[in-house]
């Protein structure tokens, strides 16, 4: 397979623009310029390139949305990767950040905006770095700036640093992130496109959808259109992590199977395990089971699956595992990270945690289970952002999936604390800076 | 008007109407909690108003869903309610559902929206959060996070209403919660609000708690006579004493919201400070309570003996009827020329020009206008709830705000430009303008204002204080303000009443409906001057007290020593009063009164009695009725405020037939009524402005020029409420730290302030936008006041 | 039967059970005649204010920029940087205390985060979390900190130190690790993210 975004990604040097302008960076750039914006949006609709960052939008589309006219357009690049189990933005902005700021002009260029912003999650220290030095030397180019290039197109770059809260990664939470106020997620409509950052027409895009756009300029969006399947087109960058044997990011044609990802490249779960569950687009994707390895690895298999692509991050679970530890960890990162704003998710998480600490603390029933399930679904559909669907989902999908599995935790739990065997400092103990 | 269907009714109502207002349209409610128009943007937080909508898949928020021709919408089946069940059983998982010791309790929408949407039971078993409550927010706000359910009100209100950011929310999720900055308390002009849009009993207000429950209690409409603001309340009575003062929104007067001395200012009707009953000097020089009937005979035999020799003064809450009757009783029985409603003068020519009907604007008109320039006043002190409208129209409407003043406003941060002027420079100011506005010489400040207002557009409106006086008449028609709808003045009076004792004749130039006078009386000052000489032998002091509210101190000090007889209508004895009235009469607190107002754009509103009189009160037209017939006045009896106000329409030309039933409880704008057509035209030679040299803010060659301004919290009112107590205003000098270095004094440094042999003693207060050369101080205070002070240019040195 | 078990409850969340103190002074915008703010700071402030179309998007680049000066957001920092920024310390606050990495309460000088996410906890993060913990108990110097997936789940179980990424850390190598935190030394050198080749370019059966 030819790779697009992780082509020789660990030359020495990649970071520089010497070294991305020898290898042809900036061509894209310059071909683009040449061409009307209309030309270019063309391109980027022919490529069916959707959105690297979750939700599996096409990215043409997208611009296409934005209205037309005299306004102030803004162009965020979200690379607030906090959805866990991912790290492919990471990758990419570290050892290529060249082709993602090329490919932020060619899409501001087609968008019509004129100022850009990275909004990167403030742990990310060393690539926030590396981009604040890459959009130097891209402004001291002439690639950024006034009259690019001797076109009439001009862009500003300011790399943004978050500092520290998942849901900054929402769209319109990373808009009010990037304002100056808590992270809060915002009532849509208005959607971005029509009233985004600074109540300005706003694009919002991934990492990786945005340094795709080089290589659709380079190739033509027809012929990426061709790799991968129908609607699941192009190459994508999948992370794997948890129980493989060689956890990464891999680049992949969408539609191979999963098990080809899983144990092909990342060498599936060491010696003398086997695949429980898995998370196939982050742990907000509802969970599957070894049973859905041959599924094919697309956006609308995985739908169909009941789950997600999302942002391409496989977390494979062993048999060795508890659900419940695994469910737990779930619920509670989404509890730490809910933002509060909406009442389903602030008090659902919030509840569900308190349960499934219960369960572990060995004080559970399984109508417990019941009321996680309908607490699930009380949360899926009725919040504000999708936050407290990320953590019904999975959660709900283990508890439906696997409850054998829960109700003999639950009674064997339970045993151990009735019968007081067990460890008088359980887990619980462990929890800490836990809510109340 | 638009069609849709809700819960398989066709109903129809406005297009684009929020659904949970659309709803009402067909008697439906949708439950909401974080939903509040008043506070902006819906924010579908709270996600108690999930509605159905056919052909959208998900439910959605009908706080946030603006309704459309056809709409199908379900509030009633199984689906939505169980998410509305959902929503509030996990509203409540937290939540201690101690009603029963709850404040809120009875009256408390989580309570009617938990028993009417409800599933009625809960599955959470875990045990619930327990925190120490209540907790201080303020001295004026408890608040209880236990009963929390973080709808965000209060801190959209004061981010996005009162703009104060104070209030704020911390933490992130579950843990969120409500605070201010490392422990400072929420303490804010505006801050009383919080406890009335808090939908739970998590903010409950420290001076009502535990004092009724909703059943018990009764609801009593009126209006607040605190300040030109007028704002609509809602006393809230229980056995004939007022426990609470609630907003009784009325968006032409106070868009729904009320400034904490409104709030909270009500505890002083209920204090034994308070004076209940007559009262006349005795012999060894005491005040003691005496009859009725004893305290009106002295006081008509002092009026009697001083004749023609009497000066009135009114101010505060004084009624239009009041004001009448004293007016009348002064001209026409005692045969007086001299009574001053007005802080300082302007002439019956210059009110008559910017009262003119056709360059009011109206409260309402500050959110819509295109432009907005507030000149030599500051609306939060002033009248304190013009504040919150003016930061709406610029937050909302893009409102261009320019700001002329002296002192730096609390307002600035909000404008399009602030410039300084001189203390004292105002209508010096004003002229330039109008030289600006007509293209003639004038200061570069002037000009970047004029050009400012024009840019924005035609509707502009000017807020200034009434001492700016003519010029401002002349730079409404030179800016084209006449006759335009949405446009003109909007005057900031010296009293609460201002503007409607001036129309009641209460003028030294200006009878009733501002008539002209054959020979013009003395205006305030002069008055002073002729007691202080005794030329004028009887004081009459309506709801003011010299010492505090008007300036030269010293001067009227000499004068109500030396006048043979002072008649004070008073709810305190403040200063002057104690000292020197010879017979006090109980004023009736506002809660009491029974009488009309005019709001100074123009507004008639009626204060309604909600409590009887404490003590040995009576109605203040009966008082003066009664001592207008002592004295000789021949007039037909007045039995009812209702007659009390005929007498006065009768007399006021633009008043004519205006009837209490007319103005109701939402008041009627005299220039709205046919009789407007009534209202003199002004001598248009009269109206000539002089531009006289201006004042910059320079520094003045030697020593710094003084500037004085009123703090809201200035009131006996405020100092007498035990709750607001801490607020009482203290006298601090502001100025600006180039000065203070000049002088090597630092902030928070004792002074003493002095000019002419007078001088105050003050706390040194660094502002960063003082200009350098003026310094501050502050008015109506008990102590160390700035009407101390005769004159502009002042000398500060360490005490 | 054995004693039914109750949870610890009450406020575990600093602020909760906090009252203001009625001595002091609401907090408004800070006057910058009463607020020295040191130069640099201020410069730092200003510069960011200059990069956005709103000045307020400075928010967090300011309350970082506090944390630098003052080792976390102190109510002096955050004054200072409300007075530069002409906000209200509320403000800055309520945005400071919504992220993880903005510390309001008096912190060590070295920030160790542990990731204790699903993926990182799958290959032993909490093991991990619990031995660094142990060793770092009375050392105030250093913050040791659980932390939500920070998107290195490629070399699980890591540590983030002081910004700086490393892992897989294996239970014997935490003395080492936290001996070169300790020394402000490179943070286990050999195991930096900065340095790991791309999983997709080695060839199979190499991976760590």
């Amino acid at each position: 397979m030819n790779k697009l975004l992780f082509k020789d990604i660990d030359e020495p040097g990649l970071n520089t623009i010497d070294v991305y302008r020898r290898r042809g960076g900036y061509e894209q750039l310059r071909r683009a310029l040449s061409m009307p914006r209309e030309a270019v949006l063309n391109e980027l609709l022919a490529s069916g390139l959707r959105g690297r960052g979750g939700a599996g939008f096409a990215m043409g589309k997208k611009i296409s949305f934005l209205p037309k006219g005299a306004l102030d357009i803004y162009l965020c690049c979200n690379a607030d990767e906090s959805e866990p189990g991912t790290f492919k933005d990471r990758e990419l902005m570290q050892k290529n950040p060249h082709m993602l700021i090329e490919g932020i002009i060619i899409a501001a260029y087609a968008a019509g905006a004129n100022k850009s912003f990275i909004y990167i999650r403030g742990e990310y220290v060393l690539q926030a770095d590396i981009l604040d030095a890459a959009v130097l030397e891209a402004e001291r180019a002439g690639f950024l700036g006034e009259n690019i290039l001797g076109s009439d197109h001009r862009l500003s770059l300011v790399v943004h640093r978050g500092a520290g809260a998942y849901i900054c990664g929402e769209e319109t939470a990373l808009l009010d992130s990037l304002e100056g106020k808590r992270g809060n997620p915002r009532l849509k409509p208005p959607f971005p496109a029509n009233q985004g950052l600074y109540q300005g027409p706003t694009l919002i895009n991934n990492v990786e959808t945005l340094a795709t756009v080089p290589a659709i300029m380079g190739m033509g969006g027809d012929a990426y259109a061709k790799l991968g399947t129908e609607t699941s087109t192009g190459t994508k960058l999948v992370s794997v992590s948890g129980h493989v044997k060689r956890p990464g990011n891999y680049e992949i044609e969408l539609g191979v199977s999963s098990r080809e990802i899983i144990y092909g490249l990342a060498g599936g779960p060491p010696e003398g395990r086997s695949v429980k569950l898995w998370f196939p687009g982050g742990s907000s994707s509802p969970v599957l089971t070894g049973d859905d390895l041959d599924l094919a690895y697309d956006f609308d298999t995985m739908a169909k699956a009941g789950s997600m692509l999302g942002s391409g991050a496989i977390i494979v679970v062993d048999d060795q595992t508890s659900v419940v530890d695994v469910a737990y960890k779930t619920a509670y990162f989404y509890r730490h990270e809910s933002c509060g704003k909406c009442t389903p998710c602030r008090e659902g998480t919030n509840w569900t945690v308190k349960m499934l600490e219960r369960m572990k603390a060995g004080e559970a029933t399984p109508m417990d289970l019941d009321i996680i399930a309908s607490v699930c679904d009380n949360i899926i559909g009725h919040c504000l952002c999708v936050l407290g669907d990320a953590m019904a989902m999975p959660v709900g999908s283990m508890v439906a999936k696997f409850r054998d599995e829960f109700e003999e935790y639950i009674e064997a739990r339970r045993q151990e604390s009735y019968l007081g065997t067990a460890d008088p400092e359980p887990e619980l103990a462990l929890i800490q800076g836990a809510v109340a | 008007m638009i069609t849709f269907s809700i819960d398989g009714r066709e109903v129809q109502s406005p297009e684009n109407l929020m659904l949970v207002d659309a709803a009402k349209y067909g008697d439906v409610e949708i439950p909401v909690f974080c939903y509040e128009p008043k506070l902006g943007n819906p924010v579908g937080a709270c996600r108690m108003c999930l509605v159905e909508i056919e052909g959208i898949p998900k439910l959605q928020t009908g706080c946030s869903t603006p309704v459309k021709d056809g709409m199908v919408v379900h509030t009633q089946n199984t689906r939505v309610h169980e998410a509305q069940e959902a929503v509030v059983e996990f509203l409540l998982i937290n939540h201690p559902l101690d009603c029963p010791v709850c404040d809120k309790g009875g009256e408390c929408p989580l309570q009617d929206i938990s028993f009417g949407w409800g599933g009625g039971r809960s599955r959470f078993i875990e045990p619930k959060r327990h925190f120490q409550k209540p907790l201080e927010l303020s001295p004026l706000i408890a608040i209880d996070r236990e009963r929390c359910i973080l709808c965000y009100r209060c801190v959209r209100y004061s981010q996005e209403v009162a703009e104060d950011y104070q209030l704020v929310l911390q933490e992130r999720g579950a843990a969120s919660y409500v605070a201010t900055f490392d422990g400072h308390p929420y303490v804010a002009p505006f801050s009383g609000n919080i406890i009335e849009l808090c939908p739970v009993g998590a903010l409950t207000s420290r001076p009502y708690r535990f004092r009724a429950r909703p059943w018990d209690i009764e609801g009593s409409g009126s209006v607040c006579t605190m300040c030109p603001g007028q704002c609509n309340v809602t006393f809230t009575v229980r056995d004939d004493r007022v426990l609470r003062v609630l907003q009784r929104d009325n968006a032409e007067v106070d868009d729904g919201w009320l400034c904490d001395r409104g709030r909270f200012a009500y505890q002083a009707i209920h204090v034994d400070e308070r004076v209940t009953s007559p009262m006349v000097r005795g012999q060894d020089g005491q005040l003691v309570p005496v009859s009725w009937d004893r305290a009106l005979s002295e006081a008509a035999a002092g009026l009697t003996a001083a004749g023609s020799a009497v000066g009135a003064l009114a101010g505060s809450g004084t009624t239009n009827e009041e004001g009448f009757l004293v007016q009348r009783i002064v001209r026409e029985a005692l045969g007086s020329r001299d009574l001053d409603s007005q802080r300082a003068p302007v002439s019956r020519d210059a009110l008559l020009a910017i009262s003119d009907p056709a360059l009011q604007a109206t409260v309402p008109d500050l959110e819509f206008a295109h432009a907005v320039l507030v000149l030599d006043t500051e609306p939060v002190d002033d009248m304190a709830i013009l504040d919150l409208r003016i930061r709406k129209g610029v937050r909302r409407n893009h409102v261009k705000l320019a700001i002329a003043s002296a002192r730096p406003s609390s307002l600035d941060a909000n404008a399009a430009a602030s410039v300084r002027f001189a203390p004292g420079a105002g209508p010096a100011f004003a002229a330039e303008l109008v030289s600006a506005a007509k293209g003639e010489p004038s200061s570069d400040d002037a000009r970047s204002i004029v050009a400012l207002l024009r840019e924005a557009g035609e509707d502009v409106v000017i807020l200034a204080s009434e001492r700016v006086g003519v010029a401002l008449a002349a730079l409404a028609d030179a800016l084209g303000l006449r006759d335009r709808a949405g446009a003109g003045l909007l005057v900031v009076p010296s009293s609460a009443n201002g503007r409607g004792l001036r129309e009641v004749g209460f003028l030294p130039d200006a009878g009733p409906g501002l008539s002209p006078v054959a020979e013009p009386g003395r205006h305030a000052g002069q008055i002073a001057e002729a007691a202080a000489t005794g030329d004028i032998t009887a004081l009459w002091l309506l709801g003011i007290d010299p010492l505090r509210d008007l300036p030269y101190r010293l001067r009227w000090e000499q004068a109500l020593s030396r006048a043979a007889t002072v008649i004070a209508h008073t709810n305190f004895l403040t200063e002057g009063i104690r000292d020197h009235a010879t017979v006090v009469f109980p004023a009736e607190a506002y809660a009491e009164k029974d009488g009309t107002l005019t709001h100074p754009d123009g507004r008639l509103q009626r204060v309604r009695p909600a409590i009887g009189h404490s003590g040995a009160g009576r109605y203040g037209w009966q008082v003066l009725t009664d001592l207008g017939t002592r004295v000789g006045l021949h007039v037909p009896r007045v039995l009812t405020s209702g007659i009390a106000l005929a007498q006065l329409a009768q007399a006021v030309p633009f008043y004519a037939g205006i009837t209490q039933d007319e103005i109701g409880g939402r008041g009627i704008r005299w220039q709205e009524r046919p009789a407007a057509s009534a209202f003199p035209a002004p001598a248009p030679a009269s109206v000539n402005v002089s531009p006289a040299p201006r004042v910059g803010p320079s520094a003045p060659a030697s020593g710094l020029r003084l500037g004085t301004f009123r703090s809201i919290w200035a009131s006996p009112e405020v100092e007498h409420s035990p709750a607001l107590a801490f607020l009482r205003p203290r006298q601090k000098i502001e100025m600006a730290p180039s000065d203070a270095d000049r002088l090597g004094l630092g902030d928070g440094q004792r002074v003493l302030v002095s000019n002419n042999g007078t001088q105050v003693s003050a706390t040194v207060a660094l502002r960063q936008a003082i200009p350098a050369g003026s310094v501050f101080l502050q008015d109506g205070l008990a102590e160390d006041s700035a009407n101390v002070l005769t004159g502009s240019i002042v000398e500060v040195r360490r005490a | 039967m054995a004693e039914v078990r109750r949870f610890e409850h009450g406020s575990r969340v600093p602020g909760w059970d906090a009252s203001v103190d009625l001595r002091k002074d609401p907090a408004g915008v800070p006057d910058p005649a009463t607020t020295p703010v040191p130069a640099e700071l201020r410069a730092e402030i200003e510069a960011q204010m200059a990069k956005y179309p709103d000045f307020r998007s400075a928010a967090l680049p300011a309350l970082a920029a506090v944390q630098r000066h003052h080792g976390w957001c102190s109510p002096e920092g955050i004054e200072q940087a409300a007075c530069v920024m002409r906000l209200t310390p509320g403000y800055l606050t309520a945005v400071a205390t919504f992220y993880d990495m903005f510390d309001t309460v008096p912190t060590g000088r070295n920030r160790v985060y542990v990731c204790t996410n699903i993926s990182c906890s799958l290959r032993g993060a909490d093991e991990l979390c619990h031995r660094i913990e142990q060793l770092t108990a009375d050392d105030a110097d250093i913050q040791v900190k659980h932390f939500e997936c920070l998107g290195a789940c490629d070399i699980a179980p890591m540590v983030s130190v002081n910004g700086i990424y490393v892992g897989p850390v294996e239970l014997d190598e935490v003395d080492e690790l936290i001996d070169d935190v300790r020394n402000d030394r490179d943070p286990l050198p050999r195991k930096q993210l900065r340095l790991r080749p791309s999983a997709d370019t080695l060839p199979m059966g190499d991976g760590q």
